[in-house]
């Protein structure tokens, strides 16, 4: 049990994935909303440290090694480009063609960095809590429309490749490949069997349109059905999300959670709105991953 | 009470001169269970969708067909959505979302209704199918039974008067087919809904239906109870759908019925115990064919010799030690339910997944010494399930043209080939038509057209039969007893009993990944209780060996000559 946790992860059986879509949401817009606007270093490292464990106790030690080649890449870049392209800052390091390379644009590149991975791992964990369905639930409502347009995406891309590959098979089976030969044999090949794939669905298709419509397709006024239900819980589950959430996006916006890197660093003691701010956003990013590890320990 | 009148009702397609319906006259009343039949192209479906508005082709339409009355093109579109519902052939296109629940309440979101009423409607008929279990799944786990029936629940939701389908059970196994024919029965009986429905496969539909009405040149030929549009069959009128009846109902009449035509294996049992006398006691218990090793002096077309597979380590065993030996010359079928493994041996065969253990050999020759180029260059082909995966041209000539394209051959030598096929085929009338214009028979042909260009020596079929027309399955027997007279090896993998008993020369029962039983039709089907021909079932206590209703009939005639 805990060794197959390690390995991949609560994923589904998460308790936070079981969660409302609206509650999905709402925690994922606040922690991403403050990442995004934020590069103090203490909240950065929080969001990155809270993004970091949250994605591994989802995914497991799969997502590990994703992590990491997401990780430094990112930081890497962001700090080459910023310390090569900026030259800002008053404490010189060294100079590189007679340009200066200061600790300040080193500084910054080094949290930008850390910031677009933390919102990169951020959205790996949405992705992997908030999916095709809950999307469709979350645009249901203002859109009908977008909502089935999502789900038919969802049922048709499957659905064409599980055609390709039938055709693949049959023209590989007269002896026709696009993985032999020569260059323009195989283009051809692929044109060939691509083009049998769209005759296929197109003619398909008119079955499917047909069946939409024989079941009112188009009348005015469409509805969009979801088997979510919206509880007394998790009621309460959003309001504990909210509140802290809320408190964080505050402090933010009187720009609290960020400091200036130019010229020089400066990093003030706290005073309290940022020392709650932190707390306030620290509550929000850990809740539901303590809620998840809450209800593991629960079942075991 | 009336819900459907159609009078006189005449209709043409754009560009056509003879008219696809021609003067047809019917009603339909209410909670009435109509089976409409007759060949491909007679005008059935053209039928079925001038009777719900959205479905109507684009042609000249003269006569009437009212629904409670009002003009069905009239009907307001909200109104026509929800009480009359249609369904089609194929599970798989009817379905366009992704969830099954979404699926079912696709029809209710069209008319707008609530979320409670919505979450109820869809709970109740959930139930009422038997759906809960998979209620949450996505729809591609599903298999080809599970979306037709959803396909048939995502329309009762909206709670229909008038249910139409048209073909519906044609993509199905046999004991897919069953389950759906009996939840429509259920529909009809427990919730009192009107159908309309048209099929090939009478076997099942014509004990059930209230009436039936055969189609015949555009025009309503018959229209009768099952028993007296079973006579009249007999009697010349619309005679081609005889071969299509139940076996029960040929060997009754064969046997110069006069009394109440049996109808039901049931009922056939008894008729059989008035005419043949109790059965004998099961004294003999059904023998189980013994495997013989038929010692020839050519090696087998295919040899499959303990074959183990599966996806993936730790997975499920698809095969578990599958051992057959395919003759030169033969058709073979390989029976068998769904999932026992029947698809995987062809993809083994066409080296798309590789065995876990074990040897396959073609020709003597191991398969994975085989090149590419070996093994599919005049050696081994496969006929797909959907022929459509082969098409890529305008015209059925130009289909057949494009498999000669890769080989070095003079343009008359293709052009005389070509037109060899075409005639082998019956397809010289349609060699102008677009493949996707073609019926699903001449399609099936036409596919198998493109192969034979390329000459295998082995052919390979994965469910040719599935929705056939009765004629059109005569059609291709035909042409396989041509092919294996030539020399050409066909294995084919099937669900219809019925057909492989007629025309296979050898049979394999493949069940849990295993080859259960191999011989002749007669020594895999004959004695079984279940797996067997309907004529099987209905006759094996008396007559053991009998498995065509033919047989069946000749059994009663000759018990009969002495006593008279």
């Amino acid at each position: 049990m805990v060794n197959s946790l390690l390995r991949e992860g609560l994923g589904e059986e998460s308790f936070f994935f079981r969660a409302h879509p609206i509650v999905n949401f709402c925690y994922f817009a606040g922690v991403i909303g403050v990442t995004m606007f934020s590069n103090h270093p203490a909240f950065l490292l929080l969001s990155f440290l809270a993004a970091f464990g949250y994605s591994l106790l989802l995914g497991g030690l799969k997502s590990l090694k994703t992590n990491l080649l997401l990780l430094l890449p990112t930081v890497l870049i962001m700090t080459l480009f910023n310390v090569l392209s900026v030259h800002n800052g008053v404490t010189v390091l060294f100079y590189v063609n007679g340009n200066r390379v200061t600790r300040e644009a080193l500084l910054f590149g080094l949290a930008s960095g850390v910031l677009l991975a933390s919102v990169i791992i951020w959205f790996r964990c949405f992705s992997a809590i908030v999916t095709g369905e809950k999307l469709i639930y979350l645009f249901g409502r203002p859109a009908p429309m977008l909502a089935l347009t999502l789900s038919m995406i969802l049922r048709y891309i499957p659905l064409l490749l599980e055609r390709f590959k039938q055709i693949d098979a049959a023209q590989r089976c007269m002896g026709r490949s696009f993985r032999r030969g020569g260059l323009i044999k195989r283009f051809r090949q692929f044109g060939k069997e691509l083009s049998i794939l769209i005759s296929w669905s197109l003619e398909a298709s008119i079955e499917s349109a047909d069946s939409m419509e024989a079941r009112g397709y188009g009348l005015r006024r469409r509805t969009s059905f979801h088997l979510y239900r919206f509880t007394k819980s998790e009621g309460l589950l959003l309001l504990a999300l909210f509140i802290p959430a809320a408190l964080a996006v505050l402090v933010c916006a009187l720009g609290k959670t960020s400091i200036w890197y130019y010229p020089a660093v400066v990093v003030k003691s706290p005073d309290a709105l940022q020392i709650a701010g932190f707390a306030a956003f620290g509550l929000l990013a850990l809740l539901p991953p303590a809620l998840d590890l809450w209800e593991v320990k629960r079942w075991s | 009470m009336e819900l459907i009148r159609c009078e006189n009702l005449r209709f043409t397609y754009p560009d056509q001169e003879r008219p696809a319906l021609d003067g047809v006259s019917f009603t339909l009343e209410k909670g009435e269970f109509v089976l409409v039949c007759g060949r491909s192209g007679c005008g059935k479906s053209t039928l079925l969708r001038q009777l719900k508005k959205n479905m109507i082709p684009y042609g000249q339409m003269e006569g009437s067909a009212r629904y409670r009355g009002v003009e069905i093109e009239q009907l307001p579109d909200r109104q026509s959505a929800a009480e009359i519902g249609f369904v089609q052939q194929s599970p798989e296109q009817q379905i366009v979302t992704d969830k099954v629940w979404h699926e079912l309440a696709f029809g209710l979101e069209s008319l707008g209704v609530d979320q409670r009423s919505m979450r109820q409607r869809v709970a109740e008929m959930a139930s009422f199918f038997g759906i809960q279990s998979w209620f949450r799944k996505n729809v591609r786990e599903l298999s080809g039974g599970q979306k037709q029936l959803l396909n048939l629940a995502s329309i009762m939701v909206m709670q229909p008067r008038l249910l139409i389908l048209d073909e519906p059970t044609a993509q199905l196994d046999p004991i897919a087919a069953s389950d759906f024919i009996a939840t429509l029965k259920k529909i009809n009986t427990e919730l009192g809904t009107t159908i309309l429905i048209s099929e090939h496969r009478l076997e099942e539909l014509f004990p059930i239906a209230d009436r039936v009405l055969v189609m015949e040149q555009s025009r309503v030929a018959l229209d009768a109870p099952p028993r007296e549009a079973a006579r009249s069959m007999a009697a010349g009128v619309a005679s081609e759908m005889l071969p299509g009846l139940p076996a029960v109902v040929r060997v009754a009449m064969a046997s110069g019925e006069k009394a109440e035509l049996p109808l039901t294996v049931r009922e056939g049992r008894l008729w059989l115990e008035e005419r043949l006398g109790e059965p004998p006691e099961a004294a003999e218990p059904p023998h189980a064919p013994r495997q013989k090793k038929e010692k020839s002096a050519e090696a087998p077309a295919i040899a499959l010799r303990e074959v183990f597979f599966r996806y993936a380590r730790g997975g499920a065993e698809l095969l578990r030690g599958v051992d057959l030996e395919v003759p030169q010359g033969q058709l073979t079928a390989i029976l068998g339910g769904n999932g026992v493994g029947k698809s995987t041996t062809l993809k083994l065969l066409t080296r798309s997944v590789k065995p876990e253990r074990g040897q396959i050999e073609l020709g003597g020759k191991r398969l994975n010494k085989l090149s590419e180029e070996e093994l599919f260059t005049n050696n081994l082909a496969l006929l797909p399930q959907n022929p459509q995966a082969l098409f890529t041209e305008l015209t059925a000539r130009e289909e057949l043209e494009e498999a000669l394209s890769e080989q070095k051959l003079s343009e008359e030598e293709k052009k005389t080939r070509v037109d060899a096929m075409l005639r082998e085929l019956e397809l010289e009338r349609l060699e102008k038509t677009h493949p996707y214009d073609l019926s699903g028979g001449e399609q099936q042909r036409l596919a198998l057209g493109k192969l034979l260009l390329l000459k295998p020596k082995l052919l390979l079929l994965d469910e040719p039969t599935k929705g056939l027309a009765p004629f059109f399955k005569q059609t291709l027997a035909a042409l396989f007893k041509r092919l294996t007279g030539e020399g050409v090896t066909i294995l084919m993998v099937s669900h219809d009993l019925e057909f492989c008993a007629r025309h296979a020369d050898r049979c394999a029962l493949m069940f849990d990944g295993e080859i259960v039983s191999v011989g002749t039709p007669r020594q895999v089907l004959a004695g079984n209780r279940f797996y067997t021909t309907s004529a099987g079932r209905l006759a094996s206590a008396w007559l053991p060996e009998a498995i065509l209703w033919e047989e069946v009939a000749a059994g009663c005639a000759e018990a009969s000559t002495p006593r008279s």
